[in-house]
């Protein structure tokens, strides 16, 4: 057999990550309200850790959950500034700027960079929205919030997890016959792929679901939801919707967020189960979704 | 809304017509279309600049069928390609701010580039990646004098390699006609992927050269049943309607005399025009009112 048979019966062209994509560095949220948006974060368990160093941003932490809630707008954001909104995910991968480069020569829109001297240049690709992706190496080494943002005096830099909470995933709002297109963008810029439609987690199974390549202890899921059908044409608002946690117990998790003030949905038909859980809405826009994820 | 006939899917070309964009809008809104054609050149050389184009453009009431032209885009590389980029970011984001849905590439002219076909899909692919966040197809359409792909059999192996679902075709009666394309190659098209149908006919029998091809396209093009390609034309469109195609039909009617014309006669030539294709050819009652339309 020659080489060019056997690569071409395996269709092997290129890894299966290859961004070396490592799991989520930080979610950030954007508010005109970061101390209404602070409270709900504590109330789940997150601690304000650290502040920017020029601009009004907060880190919020938990166990390897970093939050980071920008209060330093752009002029004009959306119909309702005064919602939070999902404005970023960071993910860590081998080589930022290879990366970086790689999505631009896949079709990415480069956000431009606008940095301040002796800060991080985090690159950035424009994501769904006004959304961004950012790309982050170096998290094993040493943190990209040691250089942007001084830690908050008596506070513990590293504060424990409830329940063991981690990154689970991100829910993703798309217009009507937009799975194929959001799946595509993925799969091509970051080398997700999609997951069988019998595969399902959580409570809210609706739309499609798209797995990251990262290793088993970093994996994070992208879910796709379409508007719900109806006779006419609703708008197609597209954005990050809410943040899904993983926990080994739903139900122990919920309970101790209940007591720290959660409350979470009771409906017909949204229910907190062994599968999964959904908080209620903060501030016209912030829910959490918890789901049963067991990771060591 | 106007109900004297069902042609919704039909629609006008602002090339077909004289003078200031908001004129061009009205004349066709007052033909009784629903939908109109725009190229860059009405907006970009709007007096008032773009925002006044996009806001007359969305204050007129028409759906925006499509946005032309990128050229030339496919098969370059180096600096070229890198130009070739840049231009298509400023043809998506005006798109998008149309409200567009449909951006027209035109098979490349171009002696710097390559016929290798996977540059080419590699190259269309890069730019439906860049649309997806704008929620915009790329309709990729055989220049019937394009350098290598000038037929739609051979656009549709171009789309079909480069597999992105906001990838489809283009399709122009002019070209097809002047390269004496079989109809029958029609059968292998998938119908939900032909993002677009530009109908004109015109007035020569036979063109015999490329010079004489792209002199009559940019001139003397006339509206479906004008010309002597009447009977191919209907044949045309019936042929895609038993296809299942059920997207839009746009007259790209280039024409010299049109220009030096009224509007409001130009857009009534195009209404009888729409009129014989939706009733006689394609043989359709008149919509009740206050029908409304499933999404498929």
């Amino acid at each position: 057999m020659t080489p060019a048979d056997s690569t071409q019966r395996e269709a092997i062209t290129e890894t299966l990550n290859p961004l070396g994509l490592d799991g989520i560095e930080f979610i950030e949220y954007a508010t005109a309200r970061p101390q209404a948006l602070g409270q709900v974060l504590e109330m789940m368990g997150f601690k304000p850790v650290a502040r920017h160093r020029s601009r009004e941003v907060l880190l919020y932490r938990q166990g390897g959950i970093n939050v980071i809630v920008n209060a330093h707008l752009p002029s004009a954001v959306g119909d309702a500034p005064d919602k939070p909104w999902l404005a970023a995910i960071a993910l860590r991968v081998r080589d930022a700027s290879a990366a970086y480069r790689r999505a631009l020569e896949r079709g990415a829109w480069a956000v431009p960079a606008r940095v301040e001297v002796m800060e991080l240049n985090i690159p950035a690709i424009h994501g769904v929205g006004a959304s961004r992706i950012y790309f982050v190496d170096r998290y094993d080494q040493f943190s990209i919030y040691d250089v942007d943002f001084v830690p908050i005096p008596g506070v513990d830099p590293h504060p424990p997890a409830v329940a063991g909470l981690h990154f689970f995933g991100v829910v993703q709002y798309i217009g009507n016959e937009r799975t194929a297109d959001w799946t595509e963008f993925y799969r091509e810029l970051l080398g997700f792929v999609e997951l069988p439609a019998q595969q399902r987690f959580g409570i809210l199974p609706k739309g499609r679901i798209l797995q990251s390549p990262c290793p088993a202890a970093t994996r994070f899921y992208i879910q796709l939801i379409e508007p719900e059908a109806g006779l006419l044409d609703v708008e197609d608002d597209e954005q990050l919707q809410r943040v899904g946690l993983g926990t080994g117990d739903v139900l122990g998790t919920v309970a101790d967020l209940s007591r720290r003030g959660v409350e979470f949905v009771q409906s017909k038909a949204v229910q907190t189960e062994d599968r999964g859980a959904l908080t209620r809405t903060w501030l016209g826009s912030v829910s959490f979704e918890l789901v049963h994820d067991r990771r060591a | 809304m106007d109900y004297r006939a069902n042609i919704r899917d039909f629609g006008m070309d602002t090339i077909s017509l004289a003078g200031p964009l908001e004129a061009k809008l009205k004349a066709v809104r007052e033909a009784g279309f629903s939908q109109i054609m725009l190229s860059a050149r009405d907006v970009v050389g709007h007096p008032d600049g773009l925002d006044a184009a996009v806001a007359a453009v969305r204050a007129s009431g028409l759906r925006v069928t499509g946005f032309q032209v990128l050229r030339d885009f496919e098969g370059l590389s180096g600096h070229l390609h890198d130009y070739k980029v840049d231009i298509a970011k400023s043809m998506l984001e005006m798109c998008s701010a149309l409200g567009a849905k449909v951006l027209l590439v035109c098979s490349s002219t171009s002696v710097h580039a390559t016929q290798e076909p996977q540059a080419l899909a590699r190259d269309l692919r890069k730019l439906a990646v860049l649309a997806i966040p704008m929620g915009i197809k790329v309709a990729y359409e055989g220049l019937s004098w394009g350098r290598h792909v000038n037929e739609f059999p051979q656009a549709w192996d171009i789309i079909c390699r480069a597999d992105m679902p906001n990838l489809g075709l283009g399709l122009d009666s002019f070209h097809m006609f002047a390269t004496q394309t079989a109809l029958d190659e029609l059968d292998m098209l998938d119908p939900d992927k032909i993002f677009l149908v530009q109908l004109a006919d015109f007035m020569w029998t036979e063109i015999k050269s490329v010079e004489e091809r792209i002199t009559t396209a940019r001139h003397f093009r006339v509206f479906p049943g004008e010309g002597v390609h009447s009977a191919d034309l209907a044949a045309l469109v019936a042929k895609l309607h038993a296809l299942g195609y059920r997207g839009d039909y746009s007259f790209e009617v280039f024409n010299d005399d049109y220009q030096q014309i009224p509007l409001p006669t130009v857009a009534a030539r195009g209404w009888r025009s729409a009129l014989w294709l939706a009733e006689d050819v394609l043989r359709r009652s008149v919509p009740l009112p206050n029908q409304m339309r499933l999404r498929r």
